[in-house]
């Protein structure tokens, strides 16, 4: 099984709306699911210029529009339990 | 600008008596962009502290002011003599000074005033130029005398000048009972040749730190290092924004990959732009981390590639002296400070399209307008640092 792919975006409108945050979130899993992840950073997903809701992540490359802390993980854990 | 395009570079670097708060020397310097003239000025107070520190804080000022209206160096002097409190325990008004005047033709003036002599390093070793003396008629004490010199200052020359603190440190120890004079250029000679192309910046530090261990690490006087430093610029570009008009993009590429020097991207679209145009790719960097700031990231041919406009405006903050020196933690802004005081032309490329999302009232944060927060590090990087900048808006 390929590990899920994480992008977080470090552009400024995101850093700023939460995507701070959102490694913090990730660290915060268990051991055993953060090794079936895989986290990597944009300096900008070049969402946000026309009017978008940041922060923005994309997982195995679909994108996810104001992503918080507590959003970010249940997406995660959905992630993990499809992949079972 | 100066004529034959050099750039001169001048900084002090000094260091208290003991434990005082103050320092009793004073150094001040003024660039004259349209004039290509830059005036410097060493001043060192009678005794120290407080009250050193008025005495020279004003004969640097007065000087610079005097020489800045070309006024005679001679009535200058004998108006600082004139103007300075007394000292009520030795009943004196007294000061010494340094003053170098370089004109955009590298032609040099310099007036000292019962100051260690200054020196001129030329190719390697140190070169002696002739002085005239001119006497200094005061009341409060006999006569005295100012000594003037002049010369056309060449690529890679160093004027160095101190106070007393740097000349006199170590007296009275058993390796150096006369002081430091002869061993200071030894000590500068050594530098140079270790590091040909050292700051002015770096060899003022080292000078005085050098003066500190001579005095076996607490300084018996106030002591200072000035050293100007002719030689051709040292180019940084800070390109930040994407440009006004799409169809610059690959313009804007053009003009980062061409530019002769170290080369810094702030903003995410920024260097996205660049990474399509050229077809490098960005990884981002998560060694060195500043707190509330975003990572840095790499790009092949460019030094550093930062976030927009949250690091510019730390880069601010940090420039006027908001920040504080005790909180550099070699994140993106300090890396962007440290680049910016290791140049001496420093480019700002702006693009000048405005993310509209940055406006939102809502946001938690204040995000400043690119343009304008480039404007004032402009400011700050001329009068606080002397340093050559020009902005060009795409």
């Amino acid at each position: 099984m390929g590990k899920i792919e994480v992008k977080i975006c470090m552009g400024t409108m995101c850093y700023v709306m939460g995507g701070a945050e959102l490694k913090a979130a990730i660290d915060s899993l268990p051991q055993d699911e953060q090794e079936k992840i895989q986290v990597s950073y944009s300096p900008c997903l070049g969402m946000c210029n026309d009017g978008g809701e940041p922060p923005y992540v994309q997982i195995n490359g679909r994108t996810i529009a104001r992503v918080s802390t507590t959003g970010l993980i249940q997406i995660l854990k959905e992630e993990l339990h499809n992949a079972l | 600008m100066r004529v034959n395009g050099d750039f001169i570079e001048v900084d002090c670097f000094q260091k208290n008596k003991g434990d005082n708060i103050v320092c009793g020397d004073s150094f001040v310097s003024h660039k004259f962009k349209e004039e290509g003239r830059v005036i410097s000025v060493l001043s060192d107070g009678l005794g120290s502290g407080i009250k050193a520190s008025v005495l020279s804080t004003m004969t640097s000022s007065m000087l610079l002011n005097f020489s800045m209206m070309n006024e005679d160096i001679t009535s200058a002097a004998a108006s600082i003599i004139k103007t300075l409190p007394r000292d009520e325990v030795r009943k004196i008004s007294y000061s010494t000074f340094c003053l170098c005047d370089i004109d955009c033709f590298g032609n040099t003036r310099i007036a000292e005033y019962e100051n260690p002599a200054y020196y001129l390093f030329r190719g390697g070793q140190f070169v002696e130029v002739e002085k005239r003396r001119i006497p200094v008629r005061r009341d409060d004490m006999g006569q005295t005398a100012m000594w003037l010199s002049e010369f056309a200052m060449e690529k890679e020359d160093r004027i160095i000048f101190f106070s007393d603190g740097v000349s006199q440190s170590g007296m009275g120890n058993r390796h150096m009972p006369f002081g430091w004079e002869e061993g200071a250029k030894a000590f500068i000679r050594e530098c140079v040749a270790q590091n040909p192309s050292i700051s002015a910046k770096e060899l003022a530090r080292r000078v005085v730190i050098e003066s500190e261990k001579n005095d076996g690490y607490t300084l018996k006087d106030d002591t200072s290092c000035c050293v100007i430093y002719m030689r051709k610029p040292r180019n940084l570009l800070v390109c930040t924004g994407p440009p006004f008009d799409e169809k610059n993009d690959a313009y804007l590429s053009k003009l980062v990959t061409e530019f002769p020097g170290r080369k810094i991207i702030c903003g995410g679209t920024t260097a996205n732009i660049l990474a399509r145009e050229t077809g490098r790719e960005i990884t981002l960097d998560m060694d060195g981390l500043e707190p509330d700031l975003p990572p840095a990231s790499r790009m092949e041919g460019i030094d550093l590639i930062t976030e927009g406009i949250l690091t510019l405006s730390r880069v601010e903050s940090l420039l006027s002296g908001e920040g504080g020196e005790g909180q550099r933690r070699g994140g993106p802004a300090d890396r962007i400070l440290e680049m910016l005081a290791d140049s001496d032309k420093i480019t700002f490329l702006v693009g000048t399209r405005i993310n509209i999302a940055h406006q939102d009232p809502t946001l938690p944060v204040e995000l400043e307008i690119r343009r304008n927060v480039v404007k004032k590090i402009k400011t700050l990087l001329e009068t606080k640092w002397l340093k050559d900048v020009d902005i060009t808006y795409l």
